[in-house]
């Protein structure tokens, strides 16, 4: 990577996305643990958004819509996940959990709520392009 | 509930909305200036043009360059020296009377706590980190690092896990952690602090900026090195930040997977370290210290290695023994995970395991012994150069032998159920942490700070911080191996003993000779900072390209000759003014 020559020719020396990669983990993991769910799900937008322009930046995506749409895709399943270890597996009763969200569903519909919506910007960003 | 919901919406939304104003601005900046050279849209920019920096505080926030990066983990890292140096006065004034009259238990208990974190996760591992990104490159004669991105990114963990480490003490209306550094089950399991939870998330954070980092050392030392540069002829220094950086990723991210299991048990009503269920709190003192003996070496590997480095050139010599103390830093390496349970010797474990384990950890003695007679035989009728960054090397052999010693005596299974959390503990490691590795830290800030800052530091100042911090380490731990002997408990904020049962005049006297001593040895920090902010802000700039007279020996190495292409260039060698080796610049 270190290789990496710009248009203009010369060695990268700059880039913004790390701090905000950063501050996205930070923000997502608090937001998550502590259970302030609009932390949680502003962090994890804040981290894929930031994931999905560095990766760009170093041309390892050729553009931000499909990294966003697939980290979108990987929060969705992750949530939905955390929220499927409280479903009672005999009756399957989703509504009953998701209808009160304790705290471990509450997580699980934070991190996949950030999924569903990055899913849905990558897909609308992709096709308006 | 919902309006507080509400407000933490909204504010998440400007948060966003906010990044996404900035980030267009400096994309726009960096369109321009990278494309365009001359015809820069936004003016006062312009003369980074070419180096593709911005100016100000957004350089700062935005940079991926190895040495801006290193510069920022030492700025990081002395701030929380400085913080978690002002904790311990606190608690040392504190001790001076056997009653508590200065601050109350809690406070004191949180100091403790917070004092160990910060100088253990965001002084030690950040300063090691600050020398590795600054030197590893110049030293194997890379443009960068591996990864310059992700680089950042470890650096940029830090500060947010700083934040959440002292969060118990920023916010308002939250007690502070009061766990202790090993936040032992079932203590830290209950313990109800909203700030134990914060420090446990801060901590996670400097945990994955550490492996981050590990990795990026270990494929840069690996990938990046020059032509040059091969396993044969690699510097000491890069050799012990390679095994640590090995350390690192062994150790790490178990501390991670422990530290989410405690998080669980605190706030989602897993039973990981529960009593009586499944691992059981006694769980969590493996867990902790499979990490945390590893970590003790990730914390003075390097510092090693920078002492290794170093002291030869103050001597006169090559290192004695060059391969002897890499082997030994290898052996080291792996040994390190094999004796965690030396700290568990009273916990009641199987005595046939804490046999095996007292086994290994007098064995890890002789690697250890091995680098100090190196040592010791280079300085042997060498031509001694007593200048400050030598004055630390020999404080640091010198302190070394004492925690060593100390150690091993501790890894002896019948006196360390004497000793074991008395402050002979607390004297041992930190002979090793601040009379060693601080040491070594202090050594390689004096050594290159013509390298950091293009100028010299001031000899007379740095000369009284060495003598005042070797006196102040010595007064201060010493007493402290002697409160051991006397069996004055760790981790006590008072001690109103029975005078029946415990020599209290003698104990007290100790704990103020203790106090006097890390006094005496704020007072030399003062004069540390004073001289390294004075003489970078004020001193002439330094044009010797060899200003430890190392060329006459034949110990001048490659940092120094990529600082002297820095001085030859025609305009005075301003640091902006060109990339690592020069070449990349001079195709443009
Ligand atoms: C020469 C090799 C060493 C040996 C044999 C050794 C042995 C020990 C033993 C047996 C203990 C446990 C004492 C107890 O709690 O009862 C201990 C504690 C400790 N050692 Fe060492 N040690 C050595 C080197 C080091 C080094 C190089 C460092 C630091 C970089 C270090 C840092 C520590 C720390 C931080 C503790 C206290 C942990 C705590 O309970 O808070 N030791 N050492
Ligand atoms: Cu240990």
């Amino acid at each position: 990577m270190s290789e990496q020559v710009d248009a203009a020719g010369g060695y990268r020396r700059a880039s913004p996305w790390p701090v905000f990669v950063a501050l996205g983990f930070a923000l997502s993991e608090l937001g998550i643990f502590v259970g302030l769910y609009p932390v949680a799900v502003g962090g994890l937008l804040l981290l894929a958004g930031s994931v999905a322009g560095i990766l760009r930046e170093s041309d390892y995506a050729t553009d931000v819509w499909r990294p966003l749409a697939g980290l979108g895709v990987a929060f969705a399943v992750l949530g939905i996940a955390v929220v499927g270890t409280q479903v009672d597996p005999t009756t399957l009763d989703v509504l009953a959990v998701v209808s009160d969200p304790g705290g471990i569903v509450g997580r699980g519909l934070a991190i996949a709520g950030a999924g569903v919506i990055l899913l849905v910007v990558g897909l609308v960003g992709y096709l308006l392009e | 509930m919902a309006g507080q919901q509400l407000a933490l919406t909204v504010l998440m939304g400007l948060v966003l909305v906010g990044v996404a104003a900035l980030l267009t601005r400096i994309e726009d900046w960096r369109r321009y200036t990278a494309l365009a050279g001359g015809a820069v849209a936004v003016g006062e920019e312009s003369g980074y043009g070419h180096r593709e920096k911005p100016s100000g505080v957004i350089r700062w926030l935005t940079t991926v360059d190895h040495k801006d990066i290193g510069i920022l983990y030492g700025v990081f890292a002395l701030i929380s020296l400085a913080v978690g140096g002002l904790m311990v006065m606190v608690m040392r004034f504190e001790l001076l009377t056997p009653a508590s009259d200065v601050i109350s238990p809690q406070l004191y208990n949180a100091f403790l706590t917070s004092h160990g974190i910060t100088m253990l996760f965001l002084f030690g591992t950040p300063i090691i980190a600050a020398f590795g990104n600054y030197f590893i490159p110049l030293l194997i004669g890379a443009d960068d690092m591996a990864f310059p991105r992700i680089n950042a990114i470890a650096f940029w963990l830090l500060p947010p896990g700083a934040l959440l480490i002292w969060g118990g003490f920023l916010i308002p209306g939250i007690a502070p952690s009061q766990t202790s550094w090993t936040m032992y089950t079932p203590l830290s399991v209950e313990q109800a602090h909203l700030g134990a939870d914060l420090m446990l998330l801060g901590l996670h954070l400097t945990g994955v900026s550490a492996t981050m980092g590990a990795i990026n050392f270990i494929v840069t030392i690996f990938t990046e090195r020059g032509e040059d540069v091969n396993w044969a002829n690699l510097d000491i220094f890069s050799w012990t930040m390679l095994t640590q950086s090995g350390i690192i990723l062994f150790a790490f991210p178990l501390l991670g997977s422990a530290i989410v299991m405690l998080l669980l048990d605190r706030n989602l009503g897993t039973l990981f370290y529960a009593v009586g269920e499944g691992g059981g709190t006694i769980l969590w003192q493996h867990l902790f210290w499979f990490f945390g003996h590893p970590e003790v070496y990730i914390l003075v590997l390097p510092p090693m290695g920078l002492v290794s480095y170093i002291l030869p050139r103050f001597a006169g010599r090559k290192l004695f023994g060059f391969k002897f103390v890499v082997y030994s830093t290898l052996a080291i390496g792996v040994l390190s995970f094999g004796v965690w349970a030396h700290h568990m010797f009273s916990t009641g474990i199987d005595p046939r395991l804490r046999a095996s384990f007292m086994a290994v950890s007098l064995a890890i003695a002789v690697p250890s012994a091995v680098k100090t007679f190196n040592w010791i035989t280079t300085m042997w009728n060498g031509r001694i150069k007593l200048a400050a960054p030598m004055l630390f090397c020999i404080g640091f052999v010198s302190n070394f032998i004492i925690g060593g010693v100390t150690g091993v005596f501790l890894a002896s299974i019948p006196v360390d159920l004497v000793l074991h959390d008395t402050y002979y503990v607390v004297g041992h490691f930190h002979y090793i942490i601040m009379g060693a590795i601080a040491f070594a830290v202090f050594a390689g800030i004096y050594y290159w700070f013509p390298i950091f800052t293009g100028k010299m530091y001031q000899r007379t100042l740095a000369k009284w911080h060495f003598w005042l911090s070797m006196i102040g380490t010595n007064v201060t731990f010493f007493a402290m191996l002697l409160l051991g002997y006397m069996e004055m408990p760790r981790r006590y904020a008072s001690y109103e003993f029975d005078p029946a049962v415990a020599p209290l005049d003698a104990i007290t006297l100790l704990h103020q000779a203790a106090t006097v001593g890390a006094v005496i040895l704020l007072i030399g920090q003062i004069i540390f900072v004073w001289n390294v902010v004075q003489s970078w802000l004020e001193a002439p700039t330094l044009t010797d390209e060899d200003p430890w007279d190392l060329k006459n020996d034949g110990l001048f190495t490659r940092e120094f000759g990529w600082n002297a292409d820095r001085l030859a260039l025609p305009d005075g060698g301003e640091e902006e003014a060109m990339a690592d080796g020069g070449e990349a610049e001079a195709d443009q």
